[in-house]
């Protein structure tokens, strides 16, 4: 194992511990979104760069949107 | 259960299935070295029997197609659920506003912003299109392609606004999108049975070695898991985001 990957493999252990540890929802969906582009990173290195493509849409992109938007309709739901 | 019953069933737990897990973890193939027979067979075979030099492609879309027929229903399935659950609860009227926290400082877009988001999304959305039809020969293909293709949807969302994105966005487009998709997958497996083959036999022809279109039939589902894949979380998208968009009553209070 290269150092590269396991510099990576430590950073997604962080990470993934970061989005766990953090307790306001709308910092987490961000600690979220840093897990996955890690872990596209990742995947990325180890040559899976079709994972590494849906990792980059879905985790960073697609679920952090669905969560901040359900967060939303949560607070103006609330208001009303 | 108190904080330290908890810790003391955890460290139990822990006890009894520590053994298993050491005699699971030792028995795992050392890392990168993977003794699976499965992948260099492909990777053998594939280029010769398919034309194709993505093999993931040809994984999905080819020798194990059913699996992405059944994902790709399951996608279908999933959007749909979502639909049935979201729409309407805001109501249908296209008043396309967004709602505001009463007292929240309404700060608007930088133009920077708009100028990167109006660059970029276009870029965006070609890159995932490039993606989906290059298939056959490089990393990605429609999963990949179309999920791009909606992840540029959103980069819109973000320099135009709820209602010029809502202006933009057409959900019968979408939705047409996603079903015709779905179809068009499951008839590219059903007509070669009509021209008495088996189910989604490549009976087109395999083309050239590294040529984009390479692949037969496998061209036809990957276009149709493109066009899924970008209707259905475009579709999910504006679902979504219909929640965050403020009602007539509110409207016009």
């Amino acid at each position: 194992m290269t150092v590269l990957l396991a510099a990576l493999f430590l950073l997604v252990a962080l990470s993934g511990t970061g989005v766990v540890l953090t307790r306001e929802p709308r910092r987490q969906v961000f600690a979220l979104a840093v897990n996955g582009t890690v872990l596209t990173l990742l995947f990325f290195a180890l040559q899976a760069p079709d994972v590494a493509l849906s990792e980059l849409a879905v985790g960073t992109a697609a679920t952090p949107l669905l969560f901040l938007v359900t967060l939303a309709a949560v607070r103006i739901s609330r208001q009303r | 259960m108190n904080r330290r019953w908890r810790i003391a069933l955890l460290g139990l737990a822990g006890i009894c299935l520590t053994p298993a897990i050491w005699r699971v973890a030792t028995a795992l193939p050392r890392f990168g070295e993977p003794s699976e027979q499965y992948g260099p067979a492909v990777n053998r075979l594939g280029p010769a029997l398919r034309h194709v030099s993505n093999m993931v492609s040809a994984v999905n879309f080819d020798f194990r197609g059913i699996d992405t027929l059944g994902e790709e229903f399951m996608l279908l399935g999933a959007i749909t659920g979502a639909v049935v659950l979201l729409r309407g609860a805001r109501g249908e009227d296209l008043t396309a506003k967004a709602a505001r926290l009463p007292g929240r400082q309404v700060i608007g877009r930088a133009e920077s912003t708009i100028l990167i988001c109006r660059l970029f999304s276009p870029a965006i959305m070609l890159f995932g299109l490039y993606m989906a039809l290059h298939a056959m020969v490089t990393p990605g293909g429609g999963f990949q392609g179309g999920v791009v293709i909606a992840s540029g949807l959103l980069l819109t969302y973000l320099g135009e606004g709820y209602r010029g994105w809502r202006r933009l966005i057409a959900s019968p487009v979408l939705a047409a999108l996603e079903g015709g998709g779905a179809l068009l997958f499951a008839l590219a497996g059903l007509a070669p049975m009509a021209a008495g083959g088996a189910f989604m036999q490549n009976v087109l022809p395999l083309g050239t070695f590294r040529d984009v279109f390479s692949g037969g039939l496998m061209l036809v589902t990957n276009a149709g898991v493109g066009l899924a894949v970008t209707g259905g979380f475009g579709m999910l998208f504006l679902e979504f985001l219909e929640e965050t968009r403020a009602t007539q009553s509110e409207d016009t209070r």
